[in-house]
């Protein structure tokens, strides 16, 4: 039973599992991490509150988010197609991923920033730093282990929608699980690919909590 | 006051539970597709798009039922639980004829694949009318139930559509070829590959084989596997795509006249899926299911399924 064949198949799908969740995952940050920002910034009692905005980018965020994911990556096939030349396969499912993630990063980063100390921001304030000098210098770069933390968050998160790939032909060890372990009845396929998903999922949480770690700065030493 | 609130809640909740159990004929779709018996595909595909037709055809069979009950007094009846579309609607076109041979034909719509086997073994339902063999005898093993084959009446042919291509004997190397991802739906369309010469299979791969089964892929191949429905969607960017009978005909496509190729009549496959009748052992040779099975092989319901589905379904001889 294990042949070549078969692990080749494991191999190459632990491939397209990673890069189809670091891909997205890097895409959801880019358009989450401002989307984030901006939610703490013009939010009511904000930095620079601006009602129009918030309420905009927060019904946006909750819509988005409402979406089962599934059905967001079957309707957005063609702006897939538009993105990507293709509506099928790894690089297409990024699209969707990306997409459904970004306001799930959105709400992450939020948290992250809203628990930055008050104080911290007021000083900055007081000693007449710029709008941009606050969220760089301060916002970003005190919640710096909680967003990292996010970011273990997320990832997870996608790893786990990418399991539905397979949809549209995407591949990746959660299609692998679904084909041969639950449609074949191959409980040993199953089994494997559970435990390869475990391990990444507990590699990429071990890398991100080291980081964090490193570079928190409320535990010393 | 919230806690009347959270009372009424619960109550609205736990009615509406008691109702979704209540319908029996129901059954959640997803657990009907990924049974871990082999799937009768062209059952599947015809439940999901015709879900909500089943249900009216359900309701509307049994007014029918009740209706013919009172009207039918010499008629023998015959009960048959099959699946909305083809087979109701095939059963519902030999009704008439049966009535002219003394028989009332009473159809019991289902949209699940384990329901009306249960029925069968049960006594409840005199025979049923939706699966292949291969499905019928995996589920006699799984299950331990005593259920034949009556008779072979049609099968739901696949098809390979050209998508970017069109010449099966001039595929560019690497080329994309979108095939269904479940176990008997992928076997087919490889198996289908294979006579029209893109692949070769290992020689012992049979009724499940998967793209791991591949022994040679002269054209190198790409395949893409996804869910059976999703296939047509994705005609136009791939070089070739085979398809289900019924999920072709829902995207426009027609098996006999657009298909490059399609599974012939004399073929291994048809022979393998063909849609039959079971009954519980022992039934077969009465003259009730003998009358069924003979009018639905009869000439004028294989007019009926020719002109109805228009080569998505075709009559078995």
């Amino acid at each position: 039973m294990w042949d070549s064949a078969t692990v080749n198949m494991l191999v190459e799908n632990t491939w397209i599992t990673l890069y189809m969740t670091l891909v997205s995952t890097l895409i959801a940050y880019a358009i989450g991490l401002p989307l984030g920002v901006i939610l703490v910034v013009s939010a009511p009692g904000g930095l620079k509150p601006g009602a129009f905005v918030y309420k905009v980018l927060d019904f946006v965020v909750n819509i988005v988010r409402s979406v089962p994911f599934l059905i967001l990556l079957i309707a957005i096939m063609p702006l897939t197609k538009l993105i990507v030349g293709k509506s099928y396969g790894p690089a297409a499912t990024i699209v969707p991923l990306a997409l459904a993630a970004a306001p799930f990063v959105a709400r992450l980063v939020e948290s992250s920033l809203l628990e930055v100390n008050h104080g911290v921001i007021e000083a900055a304030q007081s000693m007449g730093a710029g709008l941009f000098t606050i969220i760089f210098k301060v916002l970003l770069a005190e919640a710096r282990t909680s967003l990292i933390v996010g970011v273990t968050i997320a990832l997870g998160t996608i790893l786990g929608y990418s399991a539905m790939a397979g949809v549209v032909g995407g591949g990746g060890l959660g299609n692998i699980a679904i084909q041969y372990g639950y449609y074949r009845n191959n409980l040993e396929i199953l089994f494997v690919t559970v435990i390869l998903l475990v391990l990444l999922v507990q590699i990429l949480q071990m890398l991100g909590t080291r980081l964090s770690k490193k570079l928190d700065k409320r535990i010393t030493g | 006051m919230k806690k009347f609130l959270s009372l009424v809640l619960t109550a609205v909740l736990a009615s509406g539970l008691l109702t979704a159990c209540g319908s029996k004929e129901s059954t959640a779709q997803p657990e009907a597709e990924t049974s871990d018996n082999a799937q009768t595909e062209d059952a599947a595909a015809a439940d999901a798009a015709d879900n909500a037709q089943a249900e009216d055809a359900a309701q509307a069979d049994t007014a029918d039922a009740s209706q013919e009950e009172q009207n039918a007094g010499e008629l023998q009846v015959i009960t048959v639980a099959a699946t909305a579309v083809p087979h109701a609607e095939i059963l519902e076109a030999a009704k008439p004829i049966l009535a002219q041979k003394g028989y009332d034909l009473q159809v019991t719509v289902f949209d699940d694949y384990v329901q009306p086997n249960n029925v069968v073994e049960e006594g409840d339902i005199d025979a049923n009318y939706f699966q292949h063999i291969p499905y019928l005898d995996s589920f006699n093993e799984e299950r331990g139930t005593h259920l034949v084959n009556a008779g072979g009446i049609h099968y739901e042919p696949f098809g390979i559509y050209a998508g970017t291509e069109s010449d099966l004997t001039n595929v560019p190397e690497g080329a994309d070829v979108a095939v269904p991802n479940d176990t008997t739906n992928e076997a087919r369309a490889l198996l289908l590959l294979q006579d029209n010469g893109l692949l070769k299979l290992k020689a012992d791969a049979g009724i499940n084989a998967t793209i791991n089964d591949i022994e040679e892929n002269p054209y190198k191949i790409n395949f893409v596997e996804m869910e059976a429905a999703q296939v047509p969607k994705v005609l136009s960017e791939v070089a070739f795509a085979v398809i289900n009978g019924n999920y072709a005909l829902d995207a426009g496509l027609n098996a006999q006249t657009d298909a490059l190729a399609t599974e012939t009549s004399d073929s291994l496959a048809a022979q393998t899926y063909v849609n039959v009748i079971a009954v519980k052992e022992g039934n077969e040779n009465s003259d009730a299911v003998k009358a069924l099975v003979e009018v639905l092989k009869s000439d004028e319901i294989k007019k009926f399924i020719e002109d109805t589905y228009q080569g998505a379904v075709v009559p078995f001889e």
